[in-house]
């Protein structure tokens, strides 16, 4: 379970969060939604305890990312980007990985084999494709195979094979028991694969419910969202 | 420490190892420097050549490198730090080890196993060199004296690293970290020492120097070995705290 609770964050003048709460269950894939700017990198990075919030909290089952015992094998996270140094190898960027986590290396041969990557394992990752570092990144948060998964934009850069893989793979990954949280900007992939929707709009969250809720008397998802985020919508719920 | 912790340790000190000896770019600046550092030797030996003798002259000609062959260990330090920020590997690193303190001072000590070794190598290269070719101009073989001074350039050159390691993780740039540090050590140092004589022994480089400065009768130092090792540490331990000050602090 993933508890946010009036996350408020500021970065010098500016406010990114202005007091937000929502919830991504188990057994459920949450979608989280926003223009850009809107403040859901900040949010997820702050739940990952990349950032520091500056009021209020983001919890993983009840605890700050950091106090986690053994963070990797509790979430899994793949943000923006592969998440790996340009120069070092696809595998050597798992293994540290793996070794950090206390996971036997063959864990990083499973990883590489469920994303697709074995074959250019050994190809250092500047010189993978957008699609291919989404899959590294993928890698790297499967990993420790954790109960959540956080995930930004995680479909940008694939082919659609590879959409329909994560697609697949999510929902098999909630009906496990799981939870899942992503951001994500394509509407009608993210129709497909989510059961909870939260649509966050200049720091504050303007929806969030189930997807048949959050939709509402609109025909389409992307409809609800254009309708609960453009300039002439209210600013907060 | 408990067990567990100590565990945890040895798992995430390994990641650490495990990163650095991964990365091209710290293997290009090793042998980089350590080739360099033997092209200056040559140099250095057949200019003193024509007029030193002694086992004195052998290590200060086979040390008189060392100002250059610093700028490959301050490389060496920023690259462990600033690494991290390409990429976006800082998330995956602190993801994987939300502990900022403990993963940076981890870090420190992979490089520092790294870096010893290392520095040994390339420093005693440059010093066996000039033996080699000076060895007909001593007649007694002082194994001690050159160990001593070996292990003070080893010291000298790993606190740099070290030094560097910090201001990269301050910074969080290779460029600005470079210009900073390489400024300092090859342009403000150098003038410092002149407009400021009465205190340019306890400034980080030139007291790092009295670790391994083989000491002449005709000259006055100021500072001993071991008090040249213990400014240079105290520099380090002051860098390095700011930077986990501010590592556990600010945004990654």
């Amino acid at each position: 379970m993933l508890t946010i609770n009036n996350l408020v964050k500021h970065r010098g003048t500016q406010k990114i969060l202005s007091g937000i709460s929502f919830k991504a269950r188990p057994g459920r894939v949450t979608g989280f939604l926003g223009p850009n700017g809107a403040g859901k990198s900040s949010t997820l990075r702050i739940l990952l305890g990349l950032d520091r919030a500056t009021s209020g909290s983001a919890l993983i089952n009840g605890k700050p990312f950091a106090e986690l015992h053994n963070p990797l094998a509790t979430v899994g996270a793949a943000l923006d980007g592969s998440g790996a140094h340009r120069m070092r190898t696809g595998r050597a960027h798992l293994n540290w990985i793996a070794c950090a986590a206390r996971l036997p290396r063959s864990r990083v041969e499973d990883v590489l084999d469920i994303v697709g990557l074995t074959n250019a394992a050994d190809k250092r990752v500047g010189s993978y494709s957008l699609g291919m570092g989404k899959r590294l990144g993928m890698a790297a948060a499967l990993l420790g195979d954790p109960k959540i998964l956080i995930l930004d934009e995680p479909v940008n850069g694939l082919d659609p094979e590879g959409i329909r893989f994560i697609r697949t793979f999510l929902r098999k990954r909630a009906e496990s028991g799981n939870t899942v949280l992503l951001s994500s900007h394509l509407m009608g992939e993210l129709a497909e694969t989510v059961d909870d929707v939260v649509i966050i709009k200049r720091g504050k969250i303007v929806a969030d419910g189930a997807l048949e809720e959050v939709i509402g008397k609109h025909a389409t998802l992307e409809e609800a969202y254009f309708a609960l985020t453009s300039e002439q919508a209210g600013d907060a719920r | 420490m408990s067990v567990s912790s100590s565990k945890k340790l040895t798992y995430i000190l390994r990641a650490e190892l495990g990163k650095l000896v991964t990365l091209p770019l710290i293997w290009h600046t090793l042998i980089g420097a350590f080739i360099l550092n033997l092209v200056l030797a040559a140099a250095f030996t057949s200019a003193g050549l024509q007029e030193a003798s002694g086992m004195q002259s052998i290590l200060n000609i086979g040390l008189a490198s060392m100002g250059y062959l610093q700028a490959g260990f301050i490389i060496l330090g920023i690259l462990a730090t600033c690494s991290e920020y390409t990429g976006g590997q800082i998330r995956t690193t602190l993801t994987t080890i939300p502990w900022r303190g403990f993963q940076l001072c981890t870090k420190l000590l992979a490089l520092v196993m790294i870096t010893v070794p290392a520095a040994f190598i390339i420093a005693a290269s440059g010093v066996l060199y000039t033996f080699i070719m000076m060895r007909d101009t001593t007649v007694v073989i002082q194994i001690d004296t050159m160990l001593r001074t070996l292990l003070g350039a080893t010291g000298y050159l790993t606190l740099t690293t070290l030094l560097s390691t910090a201001i990269g993780a301050l910074l969080r740039r290779t460029t600005p970290a470079l210009v900073i540090l390489l400024g300092y050590y090859f342009i403000v140092s150098p003038l410092w020492r002149d407009y400021l004589p009465g205190i340019r022994n306890y400034f980080p480089d030139t007291a790092g120097y009295y670790m391994f400065m083989p000491t002449s009768s005709d000259e006055i130092n100021v500072l001993s070995p071991l008090q040249g090792t213990g400014i240079s540490m105290l520099w380090t331990m002051f860098f390095f705290t700011v930077a986990i000050v501010f590592y556990r602090r600010r945004d990654a």
